[in-house]
């Protein structure tokens, strides 16, 4: 059943509902795959297999077995290798936030000028707690606020 | 005494040993339900139940078990469904 070049859908895992192509059988229950799958040894009870056979040799390389699914119509999406040029494209893209950084500066510059007024402030808040008692600290709140006014 | 909104069980006990062998009683709200397979109604494994602020912080990866219809079906079913699918 699970001869060489057999397509099969794989049902259990991650990789289930995914087809791949028997390239090589190990003994009885276990059977190399690769295709749609990564290239793994699998359990057979892992597999559901179809009726079709691909024409498949013994240690065939993986983009032959994506060839010969895309006879079958069964497309493989490739991981994205990182390759030099698509590291320079980050690179590029990582230089580029540089003037939010600039930007950034001037935030912390327009910080530093603001910090003495909040400096101020809480010098003024810190100031009716140091005088507080229950009656007394009422009457400076008023005071403090006819000052601000 | 436990007071009047603690004597009903709607949130769990739990035991606190205190310094100097004191033990008292603290009162947690209880986690929610199990999740269940849709198609036989089995208990999931791999899946989380607990509070949603404890599902915030937690990855995605342990919430639920990374194949198809995780979380939703169990592996069983799963591999049903799947098998149907393969022959259609």
């Amino acid at each position: 059943m699970f001869q060489l070049g057999r397509l099969c859908v794989k049902i259990a895992g991650r990789d289930a509902g995914l087809k791949c192509v028997v390239i090589d059988v190990i003994d009885d229950s276990y059977v190399m795959i690769d295709g749609q799958t990564r290239r793994r040894k699998c359990n057979v009870k892992h597999l559901e297999p179809t009726d079709k056979v691909l024409s498949v040799k013994k240690g065939v390389s993986h983009d032959d077995v994506v060839k010969e699914l895309k006879k079958e119509g069964i497309e493989v999406r490739e991981k994205q290798k990182r390759s030099k040029k698509a590291k320079t494209a980050q690179a590029a893209k990582q230089e580029k936030p540089e003037p939010k950084e600039t930007a950034k500066k001037e935030t912390a510059k327009e910080k530093e000028t603001s910090k003495p007024k909040s400096e101020k402030k809480t010098v003024k808040k810190a100031a009716p707690k140091t005088k507080s008692t229950t009656k007394k600290s009422t009457e400076t709140k008023t005071k403090v606020k006819s000052a601000k006014k | 005494m436990p007071s009047g909104k603690h004597k009903s069980r709607s949130m769990r006990r739990v035991y606190e040993k205190k310094p100097g062998n004191a033990v008292s009683i603290s009162y947690r709200k209880r986690k929610p339900s199990k999740a269940k397979c849709i198609k036989c109604g089995a208990v999931l494994k791999g899946v989380a139940s607990e509070r949603p602020y404890k599902m915030q912080n937690m990855a995605k990866t342990k919430k639920r078990p990374s194949r198809p219809y995780g979380g939703v079906l169990c592996s069983k079913c799963m591999r049903e469904v799947m098998k149907e699918k393969a022959g259609e």
